[in-house]
């Protein structure tokens, strides 16, 4: 190796810290999984070899699995539009020249910034059936309606989870709009305005496609954050009442750590891996989005 | 015009009213940490209390030792923020200015990182941990929030370093500059938007990461801030005061740090898409 090609690849060198950080705790958790996935494995004794056996059951035999899946499409659906939808409201508002609109900015994104934990323990207040927040209301205004057993029927528990992280995250789509918006030509804009297109007009045929790669990273997100949600679902509801409100992250937290089925929670995080894999790279190649609204 | 300021004040008017039933569950957050002790059944959630009190406070300081855990989680975040931005700010100025072996492959791979759910590494990082003796010890969640957090950052400065001018870069290398020194003299000096992205959402990140934590940080001398509530569910479990007010204290860090470094926020963000 002469030392024209170290100046050559000096590259490397400024590379070096992050591709060993990548290895040890990304490509190789990745080859991990993937291993233990193939054993009945408590984690700590000896594993035993079973082949795929932990698929199999997963697919055919797994209740808390189908639940899971049938959950996180709900998920996906019911919080990427939403968000997008009342986000961009609010951005097209908060750009328009409003006063306070910078407090309002602050206040709307409040949530995103704010643990999860703490959310769930305080969301547990808002949704109880006695001294809860929506209870009480109901009783004093005579709204019998919002008085309901939000995270107590296994029916409704999962959208009362749902709920709460739309309320989380629209704040995130504001600002991603605001940034997007502020992005946008001004001239073609007030050319349109010239041409007497009226504010639907210019939000629906000018807006709205010009901002397709900001619709592109919140959807792209959206689908990354469903697949990667644990704590609120952890604090909220712990999955339950009997599963309900399961995702795949709690899902592999309850076998592994709950229940010492290390290697049948390996085979869940191989399925979530390659789920999220092949979305993301599906929207990437695909649908052409990115990571941020710049770059 | 005036149609149009009638639309505007309908706007405001929406937004107020949106704005206040956001704030609700925060604001509860706050008025139920404050209620006084001999309250003991809150109605509507908390919002209405009987008095004002800091005795919920004291309590936690007293019983949760709450420093403790607000040392425990400074000690994980501040030096995984350090370790991100210098990291990920010498990778992103090598894959923005620099050609060296395999460039592209490497990007690559660093971008399918934001593409894993955290959740499913959980297992084998737990295993690692316990393997080079990091269960129980800061360094066994500050390596992987490092680890996990530099991707994103690559792909924010990245973005930022590309942008720059290439002649001013010429000319400091025609006057003996090295690539380090155009690096740590030149870009970084002028790139403090996209830095300001990176640490605040690096903060926000690792003082909010939860599994990770719940999984390395067993004894309670070393847990941060997150697990705090879980530690003291049981003790706190018929007293929402004391509880809330570990739930306030938890939240308040983030929100200094976000509204100290807001302003950089939208316009960090901007940057590459005005240009890019």
């Amino acid at each position: 190796m002469s030392r024209n090609w170290l100046i050559d690849n000096q590259g490397l060198f400024f590379m070096a810290p992050a591709m060993i950080l990548f290895v040890v705790f990304v490509l190789y958790p990745i080859f991990y999984i993937f291993n233990a996935s193939m054993y009945d494995w408590d984690g700590i004794n000896e594993a035993t070899y079973v082949g795929l056996q932990n698929y199999s059951e997963m697919f055919t035999d797994d209740r808390v699995f189908a639940v899971s899946i049938r959950n996180s499409v709900y998920w996906t659906f019911l919080t990427i539009f939403p968000q997008m939808f009342l986000g961009f409201i609010l951005a097209y508002i908060l750009t328009s020249g409003v006063p306070l609109q910078n407090v309002f900015r602050i206040i709307f994104f409040m949530p995103a910034i704010v643990s999860p934990v703490v959310l769930g323990i305080v969301w547990q207040r808002i949704y109880a059936p006695f001294g809860g927040l929506l209870a009480d209301l109901g009783r004093e205004i005579g709204a019998m309606f919002l008085i309901q057993p939000y995270i107590a029927d296994p029916k409704i528990a999962i959208f009362s989870t749902i709920f709460v992280n739309v309320w989380q995250w629209t704040g995130f789509s504001m600002l991603m709009y605001v940034a997007g918006l502020q992005g946008l030509s001004q001239e073609v804009l007030s050319a349109a305005e010239v041409d007497g297109a009226g504010t639907r007009q210019r939000i629906q045929y000018i807006i709205l496609p010009m901002l397709r790669h900001v619709h592109l990273t919140l959807i792209l997100l959206g689908v990354i954050g469903t697949l990667q949600t644990f704590a609120l679902v952890f604090m909220l509801t712990k999955g339950g009442p009997n599963h309900a409100s399961e995702m795949l992250p709690t899902y592999i937290f309850q076998k592994a750590f709950t229940l010492q089925s290390m290697g049948y929670a390996s085979a869940v995080a191989v399925v979530l891996l390659l789920i999220a894999l092949s979305a993301s790279i599906f929207q990437v190649r695909v649908l052409g989005s990115r990571f941020t609204i710049g770059s | 015009m005036t149609r149009r300021q009638a639309g505007k004040t309908l706007a405001f008017v929406f937004v107020t009213v949106l704005a206040l039933i956001w704030l609700v569950p925060i604001i509860m957050m706050l008025v139920v940490s404050f209620m006084p002790p001999d309250q003991r059944a809150p109605r509507f959630g908390g919002l209405l209390i009987s008095g004002v009190s800091l005795r919920n406070y004291v309590i936690v300081f007293e019983d949760a030792e709450i420093m403790k855990h607000f040392i425990n989680s400074a000690a994980v975040t501040i030096p995984s923020v350090a370790l991100v931005v210098i990291i990920s700010s010498l990778a992103a100025f090598a894959l923005a200015r620099l050609k060296f072996l395999a460039r592209d492959i490497w990007f690559y791979l660093l971008i399918m990182t934001l593409m894993l759910p955290i959740p499913t590494l959980v297992v084998p990082i737990f295993q690692i941990n316990k393997a080079l003796g990091l269960n129980d010890n800061y360094l066994g969640l500050i390596l992987p929030y490092t680890a996990l957090g530099v991707p994103f950052a690559i792909v924010i400065l990245r973005s930022f370093f590309a942008n720059f001018p290439i002649e001013i870069e010429e000319a400091a290398r025609l006057d003996g500059c090295t690539r380090f020194g155009i690096y740590w003299r030149i870009m970084m000096p002028v790139s403090w938007p996209a830095v300001a992205v990176v640490i605040i959402w690096q903060f926000m990140t690792s003082w909010n990461e939860f599994i990770l934590a719940l999984v390395t940080m067993n004894s309670v001398d070393v847990k941060p801030l997150t697990l705090v509530p879980l530690v003291y569910s049981g003790q706190f479990m018929m007293r929402p005061g004391p509880m809330f007010a570990i739930l306030t204290l938890i939240t308040l860090p983030v929100i200094v740090v976000y509204y100290l470094m807001q302003r950089f926020m939208v316009s960090g963000l901007t940057a590459g898409a005005v240009r890019g």
